[in-house]
């Protein structure tokens, strides 16, 4: 395998989870969305830092860190989804249009 | 004569004093403008007498004011015989008017209430008139010249309480302001093309005749026209009797002896120009006689005595113009001095009856005020005669010379209507005469008596200069051989004085035929008068409306000005306004408007934005590398 | 040998990718994700990414996953389905399709550049220690992102005094 496999299947994981953010209507399946984001991110990453003459952990370092923000975030982002739930009963995104002009 | 500005300073440290303070001095400060006003005439003295001492001729003394880019503008000073003439006049008019004001402004025993502010305008408009005259570049000219416009409006229009002063004001400023539009251009025209303000530098340029002739043509009419608007030339001499509104002492020096002549002077102190332009020079000259006439013929039907009087200056000034452009300018500043001093005089005198009678002036109200006003009589009678043209009084010697040149100088067509008009003028003096001062003294004048000291003084101080002056015509020794040899012009040259005895005989009987059919007229005939009235109702009926002149005016101003005013407002409202300003205020919002949808309030729709967003960067980025 | 490993993990991926953005059901959504998660370790390992490979299924499945899954089950949301996409899904869908495009014909275009054939791997106390020496601010900014999430998280989830959870119906009106 070469590193335009891994490159095509980062794409392709990415893809995938841009359609997620932006077709789901439920705010956590938006949030596991992001999260295939990031792990097709991560997956560019360390491949890009495997295939070197002389390998740098450089890639890995960042994907460690991604991985530790994500977690962050996802705490946070489902705090805030558990609000919105109690002040509204839903989280279907569709009709959370407040800003609409 | 180098300090010969401080006569015009005096006037403008007495306008600012009153100005700012007359609510804290005493008679808010009138005697201190009367102060000015002496100091004026006394300075006036060494100044001539230096003049003729040095040897008679054109002094100019320069003084730099600014310059910018290549234009060069002073505020120096000529002194030559014309200067000298007209400080004379106006210095000493000034004060006799500012003393005559003492008691004319008093009412029932007070001054007026805002007498401060009347003396200080006369104090300031002294000042612009002696600027104007003293002025060697037409920068300065101009400002005096101004100046003395807005003096007039201001006292012409001091008791603005009354609407038809207001009214008398506007309508004399408005009208000058015609005239001042045609003075600026030619002024700009002279100076785009001779690169300078500088009076003596144009004229010379003027005379070298390498000039563009087109400009300087265009300019010396345009700078008549200006003259036409001061000194009351038909047709824009409609402003003058209106101005009768002001008090009787500013019809004294305003328009009769100072600002009216302001024109005159202007086409003296620029006689070059109209030397070399022939043709303006017959358009003053037809003007001139024009204006003579119908200042002439609009007295004979007038009731006012003051309007008669306007008229009559009206006329006079006509004379001058006439003068000036049969070429002689001796004869018309001479005129300029010997009518000054008399109509000054006849204006004082009128206002002396208009005291006593507790501000009458339809003589038809008078009649045989001599009986008890015999100062007032005698004076004015003595002005009338003189105005007449009767030997040796004052006028006779200037009308003398107006006759010799307009003989000389002009076609025949010229001289016939002169010699008519100097009939009339003595018909109309004769019958203003008659009705004021003789007759029947009615039962309603039994209480009139003669005015006080300060305004009987100076009548009788300008009766006197009214008789003698006329000896200026004469050579009087000591090198002075007459006025031609004083005050002359470059193409006439110094003359001395001869008696040309046919015109002297010609116009002594054509003034003393008109004096005597007006009185047999008016004194022994009424009938034949009211008959004559009747027989030219027609005449009559136009003479009485002014020519219509008012009323066409009118109709010019509300069809031609006022419809153009009102397209251009609509134009400015409807386009510039809401078009312009309103309408791209208004694309605005309604772009606005439509573009706000776009903010959906749908998360994804902005999700999807920004990823197409980072898909473009990352594109142009991939195709840099 | 090691391309149809890679074939293999790519496929599990790509599966559970598509199952998290397709099923209606959020439950389901989350064990997807997990399927997902657990293929990208894969590819850890075959890229000689042991260490990272662990933490991969240790944070992300045995953290995030269970924490989705707890905070699904204490909104309830678990309790009906509706349909899975919202309105913009054509949109969507085109926007991603483009991004993928763009993104391939990058990568493959450009595949001739820089030496894509060998790996290698990195030694795990090496990348410990640049762990901590080079990257050691980060660490410890890292460090504080995760303090402060932790608080916020407790602060915005905290009961407030609207608290009685309104019954969650179909669309759930909004107040």
């Amino acid at each position: 395998m070469t590193l335009v496999h891994f490159e095509l299947l980062s794409a392709a994981l990415f893809s995938l989870g841009v359609y997620g953010v932006l077709a789901r209507r439920s705010a956590v399946m938006i949030l596991m969305a992001v999260e295939l984001m990031l792990n097709a991110v991560n997956v560019n990453l360390v491949a890009f830092a495997a295939f070197r003459d002389i390998p740098v952990a450089t890639g890995q370092v960042i994907a460690i860190f991604v991985i530790t923000i994500a977690a962050a975030e996802v705490g946070l982002a489902l705090a805030i989804i558990m609000r919105l739930f109690r002040s509204r009963g839903s989280v279907n995104v569709d009709e959370i249009d407040l800003m609409k002009g | 004569m180098e300090q010969a500005w401080l006569i015009p300073l005096y006037g403008v440290i007495a306008f600012a004093v009153l100005a700012l303070f007359r609510g804290f001095l005493p008679w808010q400060g009138k005697h201190l403008s009367l102060l000015a006003a002496l100091a004026a005439f006394v300075t006036f003295w060494p100044v001539l007498f230096d003049m003729v001492g040095r040897g008679v001729g054109l002094y100019h003394f320069p003084r730099d004011w600014f310059t910018a880019g290549d234009l060069s503008v002073g505020w120096g000073i000529i002194v030559d015989p014309l200067t000298v003439v007209m400080l004379g006049l106006v210095t000493f008019v000034a004060l006799a008017v500012q003393v005559y004001s003492l008691s004319y402004m008093r009412h029932h025993g007070a001054d007026d209430p805002r007498i401060g502010w009347y003396y200080a305008v006369h104090s300031l408009f002294a000042a612009s008139m002696l600027v104007l005259v003293l002025a060697d570049n037409l920068l300065l000219l101009y400002v005096g010249w101004e100046l003395v416009g807005l003096c007039s409006y201001l006292l012409i229009g001091f008791w603005h309480e009354r609407p038809a002063a207001a009214e008398a004001a506007k309508k004399a400023f408005i009208t000058t302001r015609l005239g001042d539009v045609g003075l600026l251009i030619g002024i700009v025209l002279l100076v785009v093309e001779f690169g300078t303000f500088d009076i003596g530098t144009i004229m010379a340029g003027v005379a070298d005749g390498g000039a563009n002739g087109a400009v300087v043509t265009a300019s010396a009419f345009l700078i008549f026209l200006g003259a036409m608007g001061k000194s009351a030339q038909f047709p824009l001499h409609v402003w003058l009797p209106d101005a009768m509104e002001g008090p009787t002492p500013v019809s004294a020096l305003i328009h009769a002896a100072t600002m009216v002549v302001a024109g005159v002077f202007l086409v003296a102190r620029l006689f070059p120009l109209y030397e070399a332009v022939g043709s303006a020079q017959l358009a003053i000259a037809a003007v001139g006689i024009v204006t003579v006439f119908v200042g002439a013929s609009l007295a004979l039907v007038e009731t006012d005595l003051k309007r008669i009087l306007a008229y009559s200056t009206v006329s006079h000034l006509g004379f001058m113009m006439l003068a000036l452009g049969a070429g002689s300018l001796t004869a018309a500043i001479f005129h300029l001095l010997t009518h000054g001093i008399a109509k000054a005089m006849l204006f004082l005198a009128a206002g002396s009856i208009m005291h006593a009678m507790d501000g009458q002036t339809d003589i038809r109200r008078m009649g045989g005020l001599r009986k008890r006003m015999p100062v007032t009589a005698a004076a004015f009678t003595l002005g009338a005669l003189a105005l007449s043209g009767i030997p040796p009084l004052s006028a006779f010697w200037s009308k003398d010379e107006i006759l010799v040149a307009v003989a000389g100088g002009l076609h025949p067509a010229f001289l016939v209507a002169l010699l008519a008009a100097i009939a009339l003028s003595a018909l109309y003096m004769a019958r203003t005469l008659r009705l004021v001062f003789f007759g029947e003294l009615s039962r309603e004048n039994e209480r009139v008596r003669e005015s006080p000291l300060p305004m009987v003084g100076p009548l009788a101080v300008l009766g006197a200069l009214t008789v003698g002056i006329g000896v200026l015509a004469l050579p009087l020794g000591g090198g002075y051989e007459g006025i031609g040899s004083f005050l002359y012009d470059a193409v006439g040259g110094p003359h001395p004085f001869e008696l040309n005895v046919l015109w002297t005989v010609v116009g002594t009987t054509l003034a003393v035929g008109g004096l005597g059919t007006g009185w047999w007229l008016y004194d022994s005939r009424p009938d034949l008068v009211a008959a004559v009235r009747t027989r030219l109702s027609g005449v009559h009926r136009v003479l009485v409306e002014r020519l219509y002149m008012d009323a066409a005016y009118q109709w010019t101003i509300d069809q031609v000005v006022l419809r153009v005013s009102r397209g251009l407002a609509l134009f400015d409202r409807r386009i510039v306004n809401e078009g312009a300003v309103d309408g791209t205020g208004r694309v605005v919002m309604e772009t606005g408007k439509r573009l706000r949808y776009h903010v959906t309030g749908v998360f994804s729709d902005y999700g999807s934005a920004m990823v197409a967003g980072v898909g473009v960067v990352a594109l142009l980025l991939w195709l840099r590398a | 040998m090691g391309l149809v490993l890679f074939y293999i993990a790519g496929a599990v991926t790509l599966f559970g990718a598509i199952g998290v953005v397709t099923t209606r059901n959020v439950v389901y959504g989350a064990l997807f994700l997990l399927v997902s998660l657990a293929g990208v370790a894969g590819a850890f390992v075959l890229l000689y990414a042991e260490f990272l490979a662990l933490v991969q299924v240790l944070i992300y499945g045995g953290g995030i996953t269970v924490v989705i899954l707890f905070a699904l089950m204490l909104t309830r949301t678990a309790e009906y389905e509706g349909p899975g996409e919202n309105r913009r899904w054509p949109l969507a869908a085109a926007v991603s399709i483009a991004l993928f495009s763009l993104l391939a014909f990058a990568f493959v275009s450009d595949a001739g550049r820089y030496n894509s054939a060998t790996r290698s791997a990195i030694d795990v106390e090496e990348l410990g220690r640049v762990l901590f020496e080079q990257w050691a601010l980060p660490f410890e900014i890292v460090s504080i992102v995760l303090i402060v999430a932790l608080i916020g998280a407790v602060v915005i989830g905290r009961a407030g005094p609207e608290e009685d959870e309104p019954e969650p119906g179909p669309g759930g009106a909004a107040r």
